[in-house]
């Protein structure tokens, strides 16, 4: 078997190991402490210089408060609860249908069709910017969330198809000959047949989209502006004053909009690691 | 909310009844929408504007107010479109060549009228030159802010100098200092700005505010000898070590902490450092201000303090709202209220304001209204256009950082003023 087994080698290779892991960890892990030892300091320590030392005073009650009693964060996390699980249920419902069309049916074009959803993957979406801002402004959707979800949910069906596509091609083909013998239509065997199937693809795929829009930062700026419409991850950017960077609100800013992917992680881990690993081995 | 009939109606019989009558109680007569634009987006300006809204629109019970405040950057890149489709009838923007051209291209009302009628010329004084484009004046300031070099007084006190006033005095006192182990300035260039406030200074004290302005207006070549002499000032001082070292590293903030911990004794820099500087436990006995000293004796003091201004739109429709509400806005009462240390903390722009009871706003004030007679700029990057500001911002840094790249900068910086113009 290859790597070898920890416990299978020198004693001398497993104490390395066991004593560089942590520090591999620690270092990997060194911005978010840090993040979130800036988050319970007060913001004269920042002007003193004290960045790694004892905080001067204790203040992570003051600004967690503060982020959510004294800026627009409750604001802007609903935006994001709002653009985030419309995106989803869109996406994926789209992407269910698609998939079972480009899965099942065989007809002319359907790989033409099933390469144009995967080649929308690899347009960099810097690219796309410009031309997506001017229709969104064009629609009367600029600043709105309305726009944002609507976009996102054309961008991410391209690779829901490709999940699911494969997903449904996976699947027994048999059951679904077996139900046109007995006479099913078409749209009772998606319903009843293959979406039961899917649900294991379904919470993957759902856990996947949610962290990836509700981490977007770059659509969230160039469709949206202030709290009227903008999600959390752009709407840290507020603690940047007039004049001064408030960095230990946004320290504790970017810790409660991290909050949501991160228990969402823990919660659906086994669905995660799924959607990272479906097919991937055939 | 106030009912959209009722001010229609009011409108109407306003119209109607009043037409051709001469009303000069401004106080009485206003009715209709007065739309205001605002991009005083931050929690403590935008209250200010909701104040200021609302104590108007009692004076004026007709009148409906629509306040849409925008956020403070994304209104920069939208008031181009909004002036020309959908004009309010009041809008913030900012004083001097920032509004060069929106003038030029006729957006902004010459209200140079509304100036004279209201005593503008005399209470405002200390700005209507940067709110004066040729012939006219295109808008009201509301606020305003000085920059000048805020220093340590224990360590001066303990090193046994004064604030300078001359140029001599200067390179003195910072020889002293040097000799301490410490830096005369600390500085953050890492976002070029607080470079510009030292070229602003040193070429105002250099060669005078209206020279200034004609090479931040593109009419002067940078490879000048009088923008040279300024170089060598600022040359003076880099060679003697007056700089804090690795100063292209650190932002304006992350350079606060050298003189919090005194390891430098001054900072030349706007206001709004005073704040985190108290925040970090200096007492008012240990902060200082003094003006920019004195370098060249024969012109006059000028001052970079960046004012914030309301305008009338060409295309607002209701015109006389909006004059009475300037008006309103930079009445020696208001200025009073919403300059104070509950509002934005700064400078009220009317002469007959008082201030709050702060050392550094009344140095502040005293020094913008009694002691800048040759004028106030309103900061390089204001006054100077983008493009321009961004390569030249980059040059001062580079010098700073290597001083015998002067001949390159200054050919870089002639090569961009040629394009930008």
């Amino acid at each position: 078997m290859f790597p070898t087994p920890i416990a299978k080698t020198s004693r001398t290779w497993q104490v390395t190991y066991q004593s560089l892991l942590p520090l591999a960890l620690i270092m990997w892990l060194l911005p978010l402490l840090a993040v979130m030892w800036f988050s319970i300091k007060p913001a004269s320590d920042f002007t003193i210089g004290n960045y790694w030392g004892w905080p001067s005073s204790f203040e992570g009650f003051a600004n967690y408060y503060l982020v959510f009693a004294g800026s627009d964060m409750p604001r802007y996390l609903w935006n994001s609860v709002m653009i985030t699980l419309p995106t989803v249920a869109g996406a994926v419902a789209l992407s269910c249908m698609t998939g079972f069309a480009l899965g099942v049916y065989r007809f002319k074009g359907n790989l033409l069709v099933f390469f144009m959803f995967v080649a929308g993957n690899f347009v960099p979406f810097q690219i796309l910017m410009v031309p997506v801002r001017d229709m969104t402004v064009d629609m009367g959707l600029y600043d709105t969330r309305t726009g944002l979800v609507l976009f996102h949910i054309a961008f991410q069906t391209g690779f829901c198809t490709l999940f699911m596509r494969n997903f449904i091609r996976a699947l027994p083909r048999e059951l679904i000959e077996a139900a046109r013998v007995e006479g099913v239509s078409e749209y009772q065997i998606f319903w009843y047949v293959v979406l039961p199937l899917m649900r294991p693809a379904i919470a993957a795929l759902s856990v996947l989209i949610f962290t990836f829009i509700w981490n977007d930062y770059f659509w969230a700026i160039v469709l949206t502006q202030g709290p009227e419409s903008q999600p959390v991850t752009a709407g840290i950017t507020s603690f940047n004053a007039q004049y001064r960077a408030m960095y230990h609100l946004m320290s504790a800013g970017s810790l409660v909009a991290a909050i949501p992917p991160v228990a969402m992680f823990f919660l659906m881990q086994k669905h995660f690691i799924a959607g990272l690993t479906l097919g991937a081995v055939k | 909310m106030r009912s959209i009939f009722r001010t229609g109606a009011a409108a109407l019989a306003a119209a109607t009844m009043l037409s051709g009558a001469a009303f000069a109680d401004a106080h009485a007569a206003l009715s209709g929408d007065l739309v205001i634009f605002s991009d005083m987006s931050n929690p403590a300006p935008r209250a200010v504007m909701e104040g200021m809204v609302e104590r108007f629109g009692e004076m004026h019970p007709d009148l409906n107010i629509e306040l849409t405040v925008i956020d403070r950057e994304a209104y920069k890149t939208q008031i181009r479109n909004f002036l020309q489709a959908d004009p309010p009838d009041v809008a913030n923007w900012y004083a001097g060549n920032r509004m060069l051209p929106y003038v030029e291209a006729g957006l902004f009302s010459d209200i140079s009228d509304l100036w004279e009628e209201g005593g503008l010329t005399e209470s405002l004084a200390s700005t209507q030159a940067s709110m004066t484009i040729g012939d006219g004046i295109y808008g009201v300031p509301y606020t305003y802010y000085q920059w000048g070099v805020y220093y340590r007084e224990d360590i001066f006190a303990e090193l046994g100098i004064e604030a300078p006033s001359t140029w001599e005095e200067e390179l003195a006192n910072c020889q002293v200092i040097v000799d301490s182990g410490r830096a005369c300035y600390t500085i953050g260039t890492k976002f070029l700005w607080t470079a510009g406030g030292w070229f602003d200074y040193l070429n105002m004290r250099t060669n005078g505010y209206d020279f200034h302005m004609a090479l931040t207006n593109g009419e002067i070549e940078w490879t000048d000898q009088r923008v040279r002499d300024t170089f060598a000032n600022w040359q003076t001082l880099v060679d003697m070590g007056a700089f804090l070292e690795n100063h292209q590293s650190y932002s304006w903030q992350e350079a606060l902490p050298f003189m919090v911990n005194g390891e430098a004794a001054a900072y030349l820099m706007g206001n709004f450092a005073v704040a985190p500087l108290r925040e970090a436990g200096l007492s008012d006995d240990q902060l200082g201000f003094y003006q920019f000293p004195q370098i060249n004796p024969d012109v006059e003091m000028a001052e970079d303090a960046p004012t914030d201004t309301f305008h009338i739109p060409t295309g607002a429709q209701n015109v006389e709202a909006a004059r009475a509400f300037l008006l309103f806005v930079v009445s020696a009462e208001n200025q009073t209220l919403i300059n104070g240390g509950d509002g934005l903390g700064q400078l009220p722009v009317n002469a007959a304001s008082s201030v709050d009871d702060d050392e550094f706003l009344n140095a502040g004030f005293e020094m913008l209204s009694q002691n800048s007679p040759g004028g106030i700029a309103q900061f390089f990057d204001r006054d100077a256009p983008a493009e321009m500001a961004q390569v030249a911002m980059q040059g001062f840094q580079t010098f700073m950082v290597d001083p015998t790249s002067l001949e390159e900068v200054l050919a870089r910086l002639e090569q961009a003023r040629q394009r930008s113009y």
